[in-house]
């Protein structure tokens, strides 16, 4: 595989993926409901301290990784930061108009949107599809029509990276990309790529059946995902973390603790 | 004996078809019979192993009818698709999937999983290795491993070879042989060199899906032996039989000269392959031959620039340096014709690229493929030997150079191969150099003046054919 996704094995990647899964889920929900910024910074941190430390990746592959986050957090804040309402007004020029206020919400959306990132990363890079699918089979007793389906569907993915670099190096040599516009070149690669894995994902669920797999019928499992030591501590950590920056918030505020959003009065 | 398997007064028809595929075929086979089906692409062969094996209709939703059909309760099916049988990312979760199905308890999983990989011969350090770092060969060994954890009876093949090398096709039928001695198996397969004395008993189809022969290998092959020639039916001896067109050399319309010097050939920042030093001149019909992976491929890719190279590349004195100086003189035509196709219409296919006062010539091509009568067809409902047909066709079009082709022959019945072969090697006397990835020892044998093997990404032999025969028979031995 690709040496960007190899890591060590974790202890967050031994978690209960189903229990991982709804554990991240809902945690967007506790991120949707936090209106004040110094509560939405320590958030932040907690997911960070996890992502830093706890997902057995290097730095480099981590920062390699988070350079997109860059662009998520400047493009969810800085239409807030300029266009938002606000009062105590800091710069005005044409139909930009930052303010206090605006500031604050837009540097507050931004991280919402960052912890959102991190957070889906955090589980990507930890957790195995098939392992994933397992699980949901078992905890939540997915049917194994639809499991299947994905994990041979997450098979099929390479391939068709491998073919659509196929097909482009096959219709450049007839001479396509002389002649034609984007538009038209993306058309001629569709029916191809479209084609061939119709066929394919056709041709495995033949070979699925023929492998005796009826979706009904009672089957046992290879993986048999439980549930360990690893989970209680995984929600544990953000039990006690999540109640700690909130106490801390009351106590002893390290930033203006308003709520962000406007209010007018 | 004991009858295993039947089906009686069989009617089948495609949705959207006119002619029915089997019009009241009726067939039986006897428990432990080796069964080789034959017949040309299209005539029903792996349909029937659907039929007979109940994925057809049941998985499969084709309309057809019959009087009487008896499944065998347990049996196997082995896919010509080495890449679309398979749906989980490892091996040893593969062979777990099936032993899923099948309601093995987990605790045996692990010691029946190494027990049929060591059946099969895959010897892997670890069972959990990604499918995708097989080979094909390989891939078609653990699908045998599958179909023997389901313990068939019966088992079906349908042309388990049809995408792989020559060493890896003889594994296949050595473990197929070894693993299934006592078994029933009905094989389609158009390689038959390998597996012909194994069968004992030969059906041939005619391609209106009837039974043409039906019998003991000798006696058929005797007896029909015209027909199936006609038909373009692979059988022992055809190249042997085969006269080719006499040479006329050293008449080149054009002289080409291709010089490669310390050229090398990348992928992802790796290197593919290496030349050191070659030179290759009109007239010449080299063959490129060695394992899969072995970076003939590459080198294929390389001499396309559709890879990243360097060194030195002259064509014609012309030092190559990017795609565009290679264009319309060097053509690469890919293993499976469907990426090339552009246009929705034969006809269009062939005039693509063409300006106005070129078109004059498209009739004629036309019937030379044969293919007058599906010039409005869409190409992706040609026949396999139709597609190749015009896949090359567009090539000659743009008259290059040099042609670069992979696996030119795959899967084509031998009326095909030996035309397109007499194709080239016409272009070939015309002076265009012609470079052609392949398994096939018998096109080494009967057209090509020079072999490249290559081996680890490099080219280890190149041997001349024509001028020292002694060599070339030093190599097949």
């Amino acid at each position: 595989m690709n040496s960007l996704f190899d890591a060590k094995h974790t202890w967050l990647h031994s978690i209960n993926p189903s229990l991982k899964l709804v554990t991240i889920l809902s945690l967007f929900i506790v991120a949707i409901n936090i209106h004040f910024l110094d509560l939405m910074v320590g958030f932040l941190c907690v997911i960070l301290l996890l992502f830093i430390f706890a997902t057995g990746y290097s730095y480099k592959q981590l920062f390699i990784l988070s350079l997109p986050f860059v662009l998520i957090f400047l493009s969810t804040s800085s239409s807030m930061i300029l266009f938002g309402k606000g009062e105590t007004i800091l710069y005005k020029w044409a139909y930009i108009q930052v303010s206090e206020e605006s500031l604050i919400r837009g540097i507050h959306l931004g991280f919402r949107a960052l912890s959102f990132a991190m957070l889906g990363l955090l589980f990507a890079l930890t957790t195995k599809p098939v392992k994933l699918f397992y699980s949901l089979m078992q905890q939540f007793r997915l049917s194994p029509k639809f499991a299947y389906s994905f994990m041979a569907a997450i098979r099929l993915i390479p391939i068709m990276v491998e073919e659509y670099q196929m097909i482009i190096n096959a219709q450049r040599v007839r001479g396509v990309e002389q002649k034609n516009n984007f538009l038209k070149r993306m058309k001629r690669l569709a029916i191809p790529l479209l084609s061939q894995s119709i066929r394919r994902a056709y041709r495995i669920a033949v070979s699925m059946e023929a492998k005796r797999f009826q979706s009904d019928k009672k089957r046992t499992y290879y993986y048999k995902v439980g549930f360990s030591r690893n989970d209680l501590f995984f929600i544990s950590y953000f039990l006690l973390m999540l109640g700690l920056i909130y106490i801390l918030s009351i106590h002893d505020p390290f930033l203006p603790s308003t709520d962000v959003r406007y209010l007018p009065e | 004996m004991t009858i295993i398997t039947s089906v009686k007064n069989l009617r089948l028809k495609f949705p959207g078809e006119t002619e029915m595929l089997f019009k009241d075929l009726s067939l039986s086979f006897h428990s432990g019979e080796k069964v080789l089906l034959l017949g040309t692409s299209g005539c029903g062969k792996s349909t029937l192993l659907q039929v007979l094996s109940g994925l057809v209709p049941h998985t499969i939703d084709i309309p057809m009818k019959c009087e009487e059909i008896q499944i065998p309760d347990r049996w196997g099916f082995v896919f010509q698709d080495p890449d679309t049988q398979f749906c989980m990312p490892f091996v040893d979760e593969e062979l777990a999937f099936v032993l899923e199905n099948l309601q093995v308890p987990r605790e045996e999983m692990t010691s029946r999983i190494r027990s049929l990989l060591e059946e099969v011969g895959l010897e892997l350090d670890d069972i959990h290795t990604p499918i995708q770092h097989l080979s094909g060969g390989m891939k078609q060994r653990l699908a045998i491993a599958s179909v023997l954890a389901l313990k068939p009876d019966v088992v079906f093949l349908d042309e388990p070879t049809a995408f792989i090398d020559e060493k890896g096709t003889e594994q296949i039928w050595e473990t197929v042989k070894r693993v299934w001695k006592d078994k029933t198996l009905i094989i389609v397969e158009h390689k038959i060199e390998k597996i012909l004395d194994f069968a004992d008993r030969l059906i041939v189809f005619t391609p209106g899906g009837e039974v043409l022969a039906d019998g003991d290998t000798s006696t058929v092959f005797s007896l029909h032996k015209e027909k199936i020639k006609k038909y373009g039916i692979w059988y022992p001896g055809a190249w042997d039989e085969y006269k080719r067109i006499p040479t006329v050399d050293n008449k080149f319309e054009l002289r080409n000269t291709m010089k490669l010097k310390n050229f090398k050939g990348y992928r992802s920042k790796e290197n593919k392959i290496v030349v050191d030093d070659i030179m290759v001149h009109s007239g010449e019909w080299i063959t490129i031959m060695g394992e899969n992976g072995a970076g003939k491929s590459s080198l294929l890719l390389a001499l396309m620039q559709l890879i990243k190279t360097s060194g030195n590349y002259y064509l014609n004195d012309v030092h190559v340096k990017k795609t565009k100086d290679i264009f319309g003189l060097v053509y690469l035509v890919f293993q499976n014709p469907e990426y090339q196709f552009l246009t929705h219409s034969v006809y269009d296919e062939i005039t693509y690229g063409l300006q106005k006062h070129q078109e004059e010539g498209v009739k004629e091509i036309l019937t030379s493929l044969e293919l007058t009568n599906k010039m409005n067809q869409h190409p992706y409902n040609l026949s396999v030997g139709q597609k190749r047909r015009l896949s090359v066709a567009t090539a000659f079009l743009q008259k290059p150079s040099i042609l670069l082709l992979d696996e030119p022959t795959f899967g084509q019945d031998s009326v095909n191969t030996f035309k397109l072969l007499e194709w080239l090697e016409r272009e070939r006397q015309k002076g265009t150099i012609i470079l052609m990835v392949t398994h096939d020892r018998h096109i080494m044998e009967q057209f090509a003046t020079r072999l490249w093997e290559v081996q680890n990404g490099e080219i280890v032999t190149d041997h001349q054919l024509k001028e020292e025969k002694e060599l070339l028979d030093e190599f097949i031995v």
